[in-house]
């Protein structure tokens, strides 16, 4: 009988830890925004609309890949928090849902898919990063340009993301593109590949490791480097004299979502003003025109054109790959 | 427990193709191997029901692999193997994953040797401090350690600030680096079984050999690491295999390093190349599967080595003592070092560079309901397969059925499959019709049940040998049934295969990365995937309090556990 007390004991620890969880109605995400401020932002949204909602965290690339081999059977109701090119190729797939939300109305058109597949609720735009300490340290100018970084000083100085995998690493490259014209973009790419020490998974972790003193120039985008600055590191950002790449941060349902109700609820909520001032808490800028982010400049945007970008996506992650993956 | 009754010690060298079919001589026909079914149709149902879901939830993710990594258009295509094998990368990926094999698993063994000789010869609270210190890696995801290595010898780490100012330039990015941090967290799992190999030795073998006039050293290198050998093997192959599996480790620490397993998880979060994963997830299986076979042709099921009892095994002479002991407060204190980083780096704003006091890490809304997921996931796993594998040992053992060796081996396979492997196949084969499981918390539990199956299972057929079936009978005589009999004798029998079965999945799927990471979703993240993203996006403050957070419910609900069997142990 102990034998059976002990397996009896086990199965209802078992089965008391599955009574304290597993919501089947809840709201699924997927996300690339990062832990922290998703979750932020998602007990916000809990506590305006009553949803339960449920997240994953993924780079963008990641999320990318992972909701086109999923397809038609998506696992989340909606993304909340991906890239604008990105949003474009999985609108192009035919896995976006149209909604007209009302709550959108006064918001610039310009952020809003004509037929309501996808919404852009903020912007996040490329920065550079620099450790001043380590600057210093190591006699290095503060680079002022893109051009500045082929400078041999900063030879294996330089962290940034690998566009595999994030984003934030496939709008610079893109956005380069854009500047300098293609050709003239991967030669630059490979003479900057002199002085890159790491290409990271992430496009935040550059930011964090610059920070912490591993490299003395990160290019990542602008929370990462206005959050570390925040939180006392000795930390500069520099805006590149070219301009930079900006992109609309989206949010959107899948089509066949499980929860199509409470996703347009979500999306209702973060069209409001309660939830543009929750996003800007974590945003250099958002789309509803009163209110101000995070930041009190005017960066130097390029004409950023974002469907260029969805379009070239493959051919040119593949041809980064064939240069810099092997 | 009693002293075994009868132990055959033709067990622990038996070949392991008869090695489950006691009673039942290997060669008997068809015919009266039908009749036996038909003599016990329960336990042949048992059989075969336990034997399609070992195939199903074992075998077939596995034959996925291979067919989706020859599927084309049209037909089969060797395509992209050859791209593979054309690759300059993929190349330097196979080296690197070997290298890493090899000398991260031997490097773990080299330490782990030296302390088990010690702890099983030496009394006193060190011996019970190595023991504690050595095992916390068991409670903390496997790439924790890479985390602390980086804070201590990363490009401006701690250390090499020191070196640095001395003019000794150097980082622990690289294959080094990948070494140092595997071999910290495998080290308690080569621990565990070579201590209970040498712990198994009968001392009487060491005592003839010493008054036989061989010196100890010989008598180390003649007798007792011979006898400990299975032990041995066992433990690099397990380690050898989870090395292949780890993907995490060598993209944190491994300075753009590719190795497979971190090309299939690339290839699969971003660019969801599942025919190119899966090639090389077979490449990857090829040198498991090698060592798994080997390990069985060479050694057997060796599982049912016992001792006979007579004294305490040598103490060991000064010289060699001081090497054990300089080699094992080598490990101990780096093991202990990591986790002190680990702790700090949970309590401070950013260790090393502003060492002040905060909580601030600890403040995530999420973090706790990953956790909770994670103990669901573990507990439902490890009951499914502590369960199974012991009824599957007891069928396998003791009864007469279809298909024994077939069971056994397919059980233990899903041991030796690296998990990053098996998770993908749980990809290709649950990802829709007709099983939907994707998204689900089955999948997960699934998973991490019938890859642990194999460690239960082993661990009863072993008990079982140890004991003669004169008890069983003994029951029968009186007039219980088959059911009654399991339940009143084999079952309390089996007790503590049961119990070990149950920690060792639990453990294991708490920390576990490499198949899970494939497999989670919204709503049923698990706690060491998350570690994993928090440490993949550079926030090691809140990976190391997540960490912290995750290792405190592990040693929290093994602290139950134990406690529960204290308890109902007492007045026995």
């Amino acid at each position: 009988m102990r034998a059976l007390a002990k397996v009896g004991a086990l199965t209802a620890l078992a089965v008391a830890i599955t009574a304290c969880g597993g919501e089947d109605d809840s709201l699924s995400i997927y996300t690339h925004n990062d832990e922290d401020e998703m979750q932020g932002f998602v007990d916000a949204a809990e506590d305006a609309t009553g949803l339960e909602i449920e997240f994953l965290r993924m780079s963008s690339g990641e999320a990318l890949s992972r909701v086109q081999a999923e397809a038609p059977d998506v696992g989340a109701d909606m993304m909340w928090g991906m890239t604008h090119s990105g949003a474009l190729e999985l609108e192009s797939d035919g896995l976006l849902d149209s909604y007209h939300s009302e709550e959108w109305e006064d918001i610039d058109p310009e952020f809003l898919s004509e037929d309501g597949t996808w919404y852009g609720w903020s912007y996040w735009f490329n920065i550079i990063g620099v450790n001043t300490d380590l600057l210093d340290e190591l006699d290095l100018d503060t680079p002022q340009t893109w051009d500045d970084l082929l400078d041999e000083q900063y030879e294996g100085e330089i962290i940034m993301p690998d566009p595999r995998e994030s984003g934030t690493a496939y709008l610079v490259i893109a956005a380069l593109m854009q500047i300098m014209g293609e050709d003239e973009a991967w030669e630059y790419l490979e003479a900057l590949d002199a002085n890159v020490g790491e290409y990271d998974q992430s496009g935040s972790a550059p930011a964090e490791k610059m920070a912490r003193g591993e490299y003395a120039v990160a290019i990542t985008w602008d929370q990462a480097v206005f959050d570390r600055i925040d939180e006392g590191f000795p930390v500069e950002y520099v805006l590149p004299e070219e301009g930079v790449g900006f992109d609309l941060d989206v949010a959107f349902i899948f089509e066949n979502a499980d929860n199509p109700e409470g996703a347009q609820e979500l999306i209702d909520w973060l069209g409001t003003e309660e939830g543009m001032e929750v996003a800007a808490t974590e945003r250099a800028l958002v789309t509803r025109e009163d209110i101000e982010g995070t930041i009190d400049f005017e960066p130097n945007f390029i004409d950023y054109d974002a469907l260029q970008a969805a379009e070239d996506n493959d051919r040119i992650i593949e041809e980064w790959i064939e240069r810099f993956g092997n | 427990m009693n002293r075994p009754l009868a132990v055959n010690p033709d067990h622990a060298i038996a070949d392991p193709d008869v090695s489950t079919s006691d009673g039942s001589g290997p060669d008997r026909g068809w015919r009266q191997r039908i009749q036996s079914w038909r003599r016990d149709p329960l336990s042949a149902g048992i059989a075969l029901l336990l034997a399609v879901l070992v195939v199903m939830f074992i075998l077939v993710p596995v034959a996925a692999i291979f067919v989706a990594s020859v599927r084309a258009e049209e037909g089969i295509t060797l395509e992209l193997y050859r791209t593979f094998l054309e690759s300059e990368y993929y190349r330097a990926s196979a080296r690197n994953s070997l290298i890493l094999g090899l000398a991260s698993t031997l490097v773990t063994i080299g330490f782990a040797i030296p302390l088990a000789l010690y702890t099983t010869r030496t009394r006193g609270p060190l011996t019970a401090g190595f023991r504690m210190v050595s095992l916390l890696p068991l409670v903390a995801p496997p790439f924790i350690f890479a985390l602390s290595l980086i804070t201590i010898g990363g490009r401006r780490g701690l250390l090499s600030q020191a070196l640095g100012a001395v003019g000794i330039e150097g980082s622990i990015f690289g294959l080094h680096g990948i070494v140092i941090a595997q071999a910290l967290g495998f080290f308690p799992v080569a621990y565990m079984l070579i201590e209970g190999a040498l712990r198994s030795i009968d001392p009487a073998l060491e005592h003839a050999s010493r008054d036989c006039g061989a010196s100890q050293l010989t008598t180390l290198r003649r007798v007792t690491i011979p006898a400990a050998r299975s032990g041995i093997f066992k433990a690099f192959l397990i380690v050898f295999v989870l090395v292949l599996a780890d993907f995490s480790n060598p993209v944190i620490i491994g300075g753009g390093q590719p190795t497979l397993a971190s090309d299939a998880y690339l290839l699969i979060v971003g660019r969801q190349n599942l025919s190119m994963a899966a090639v090389v997830g077979v490449v990857l299986i090829v040198p498991s599967i090698a060592v798994f076979l080997l390990q069985r042709r060479i050694l057997g099921d060796a599982t049912g080595e016992a001792s006979l009892g007579g004294g305490d095994p040598l103490p060991l002479n000064p010289g060699i003592r001081r090497i054990c002991l300089t080699l094992s407060w080598i490990i101990i204190g780096a093991i202990a070092v990591m986790f002190a980083f680990v702790v700090a780096g949970a309590f401070v704003r950013t260790l090393g560079v502003n060492n002040t006091f905060t909580l601030d890490h600890f403040a995530t809304s999420r973090g706790l309901g990953y956790i909770r997921n994670s103990l669901l996931v573990a507990v439902l796993a490890a009951l499914v397969a502590s369960v199974l594998g012991v009824i599957q040992g007891f069928v396998l053992a003791r009864k007469d059925v279809p298909v024994k060796g077939f069971q056994e081996f397919s059980s233990l396979f899903g041991l030796a499959v690296p998990g990053t492997v098996i998770g993908i196949g749980y990809v290709l084969v649950f990802n829709g019709a007709p099983f939907y499981l994707t998204g689900t918390i089955t999948i997960l539990v699934l998973n991490m049940a019938f890859r642990n199956v194999g460690v239960s299972m082993s661990a009863a057929i072993s008990k079982l040998h140890q004991v003669d079936t004169a008890y069983e009978e003994a029951s029968a005589d009186l007039g219980a049934g088959p059911i009654r009999t399991f339940w009143r004798v084999a079952v309390p029998l089996l007790l503590p295969a049961f119990m070990s079965g149950f920690v060792y999945t639990f453990m294991t799927t708490m920390v576990t990365i490499s198949s899970v990471v494939f497999l989670v979703s919204p709503g049923t993240n698990l706690a060491a995937v998350y570690i994993l993203n928090l440490a993949n996006t550079a926030a090691i403050g809140e990976a190391s309090a997540m960490s912290f957070l995750l290792i405190c419910s592990v040693l929290a609900i093994l602290g139950a556990l134990r406690w529960l069997e204290r308890r109902s142990n007492v007045g026995v």
